[in-house]
């Protein structure tokens, strides 16, 4: 699908190569008050890759995606991003560096249509200003078609042609975690976060997105970083694996790896404290 | 055929984001306009005029700003009255010659001194539309409390903004201009030679100058609603954490909502003082009374839909009128009586379509439409 090429307006490549490191977490620590969150997790993300975070329930994994979105900010740590340290961000300051999320509980604009909600994720290259946009003949006319014809390649790519005028608060939950993958590809993303993609959906639904997000991946060389419970998913799809528990680091390699891991095992099935 | 979407096909995108994409609503749409701008001057009359038309037009361009702040980017206000007020004094003080005092420090006997600026008075359009750019920078003052409080506390930090600023021009003799009775007069201005404002002013005069107002600043926002600047606003609506992940500055996006929906309200309180009622007095032109009537027409017409804006305008303007001449003319009821029917049928219709229908008039024939797209078959 080489016509998914990008658009003149996004965000300039700066010579990372596949296989550099694309973001890098270094000793972050997050905590709420007394409770500790993410305790000294340092991994790194290389470009291209599918680099999967797993661990049990509250292990810190949707505060990992929400500090390198900018959502929270850790007390100690550093990020690095394409090579530079990160200075604490607003979120949409970090949208505008090419970090683009879809949460676990789907955060759509149920009152658009879903052609609406994708063409959001466009908002960050979109340049005229609001005099050109009450004229709207001209520049912004031209402006708006141009990314429409992006998203429509969208709309195409995750095959919601079908849908796409209608509200997506209608739509039903597979379809909706579809329009939020679609809204955040919108945005050309270096580095996409999934958070839980395929949480709720039945064995179809899954297959489909499974695909959707190999597709991502090698077709665009979006460099992904995601969340999963379904740990089938999570070998099939991911080069590597962090495995968090408890806010800390207790695995990290390939699949195979950490699938043989004594800790990560422990940590899964429970061990015996006696 | 019949009003459908069913048969029309697009073959471009331009084509397929036109305002009216069905070629027959298209077709009524201008012939409305065509109506509205040929047709009906040539047989308006004092009480059309002033009784159905002006108020429209006024009330629309209201509830449109009103629309764009809580329709579209989900900011509740209840200040409209005070926003509007600023649109009427500012255009007040522009139209008899605007006085501004620089105070220069304080001279030898310890008073201070001002250099004093004095403009001459502006012609009513430029009037109308610094008005609206005024209130635009306080409403934007007023906003800035909702980058932290939303819902139901903004919307108390804007009533609050409705009681001072109506406070404010109750009790600074400088913007009414050291008047005796602290009202406010239009002066007579002119437009091509025509008396726009002021006594001498013709029915066809206003109505046209209101028609211009609102047919332009209608489809401005129409623009602005479509594009880039109204998903920002409808994202921020909808899910704000989600629309700031995506890039959209909460600041930036809240703040030009209010700066364009105070800039829309400013223009009707302009409007609403110097062309419609020529005199103003705060207390009773700009109380919390016209905040709410703006926000039943917006709930009532549709929140969220610039169409919706003016069905609700309309609805809320005529629906005295016709009471009136029902029961009042027709019946020969007590005035009185006819007034509480009236009450109670708003305050009815506001809890129903509360209930049944959040977003109004415009949702329903939304809704007439996708049912109409497939009948006389099921699916």
């Amino acid at each position: 699908m080489n016509a998914f090429v990008r658009s003149d307006q996004a965000a300039p490549e700066d010579g990372i190569k596949a296989g550099e490191v694309m973001l890098r977490v270094e000793n972050v620590s997050l905590a709420f008050g007394g409770v500790r969150a993410i305790t000294d997790v340092s991994f790194d993300i290389l470009k291209g890759e599918i680099r999967a975070i797993i661990g049990p329930n509250g292990a810190g994994k949707t505060s990992m995606l929400n500090v390198i979105n900018g959502f929270y900010h850790p007390q100690e740590g550093e990020i690095w991003f394409r090579g530079v340290k990160r200075s604490n961000m607003k979120p949409h300051q970090i949208a505008h560096q090419g970090i683009a999320r879809t949460f676990q509980n789907i955060a759509l604009f149920k009152g658009m249509s879903t052609l609406d909600n994708i063409m959001t994720g466009r908002l960050t290259m979109m340049r005229r200003n609001m005099l050109w946009q009450a004229l709207w003949t001209g520049p912004a006319e031209a402006e708006e078609i141009r990314h429409r014809e992006f998203v429509e390649r969208i709309i195409d790519f995750l095959e919601i042609q079908h849908i796409r005028k209608m509200p997506v608060g209608r739509l039903p939950y597979g379809l909706q975690k579809r329009v939020e993958l679609g809204r955040a590809l919108a945005a050309e993303p270096q580095l996409l976060l999934l958070d839980e993609p395929m949480a709720g959906m039945n064995l179809e639904e899954k297959e489909d997105m499974s695909r959707f997000i190999l597709d991502v991946n090698s077709q665009f060389g979006t460099t992904i970083a995601l969340i999963e419970h379904d740990m089938s998913v999570v070998m099939d799809l991911s080069d590597r694996v962090v495995v968090l528990d408890y806010g800390k680091k207790i695995g990290d390699g390939t699949p195979d790896e950490v699938c043989r891991d004594q800790t990560v095992i422990d940590a899964y099935l429970g061990v015996s404290h006696d | 055929m019949f009003y459908r979407e069913t048969g029309e096909f697009k073959t471009s995108y331009k084509a397929d984001q036109a305002t009216f994409p069905i070629r027959f609503e298209f077709f009524v749409f201008w012939t409305v306009v065509v109506l509205a701008f040929a047709v009906v001057p040539f047989f308006i009359n004092d009480y059309w005029e002033k009784a159905v038309f002006i108020p429209f037009f006024v009330y629309a361009l209201g509830a449109i700003g009103l629309n764009i702040l809580t329709g579209y980017c989900g900011q509740v206000s209840l200040g409209t009255g005070g926003f509007m007020a600023v649109g009427a004094y500012a255009c007040y003080k522009l139209m008899t010659g605007l006085d501004i005092y620089i105070p220069m420090g304080f001279d030898d006997t310890g008073t201070m001194a001002y250099h004093t600026i004095l403009l001459p008075p502006l012609n009513i359009v430029w009037c109308v539309l610094l008005g609206g750019v005024i209130t635009a920078i306080v409403g934007m003052l007023f906003g800035l409390p909702s980058l932290r409080i939303k819902g139901f506390y903004l919307a108390v930090a804007t009533l609050a903004a409705q009681f001072f600023l109506v406070w404010l021009f109750n009790k600074v003799p400088y913007f009414y201009n050291y008047s005796a009775t602290g009202q406010i007069t239009a002066t007579e201005t002119t437009l091509f030679g025509f008396a726009i404002t002021g006594p001498n002013a013709a029915p066809v005069a206003t109505y046209l100058f209101c028609l211009s107002f609102l047919f332009l600043f209608a489809w401005i926002a129409r623009n602005l609603v479509r594009g880039r600047i109204g998903r920002s606003w409808m994202a921020i609506r909808d899910m704000d954490i989600a629309a700031e992940i995506i890039g959209v500055n909460p600041l930036m996006t809240k703040l030009s909502a209010f700066a364009v929906s105070s800039f829309y309200i400013g223009m009707a309180g302009a409007l609403f003082f110097a062309v419609w009622h020529g005199a103003a007095e705060p207390t009773e032109a700009f109380s919390i009374n016209q905040s709410f009537l703006v926000l039943f027409m917006i709930i009532i017409g549709g929140l969220g839909s610039i169409v919706g804006s003016l069905i609700g305008a309309a609805f809320m303007v005529l629906l005295p009128v016709l009471f009136k001449n029902i029961f009042v003319g027709a019946f020969g009821w007590p005035t009185d009586l006819s007034e509480y029917l009236q009450l109670m049928l708003v305050g009815a219709l506001i809890i129903v379509f509360l209930i049944a229908e959040p977003h109004g008039i415009a949702a329903l024939w939304r809704t007439t439409k996708e049912k109409l797209r497939m009948w006389p078959f099921p699916h």
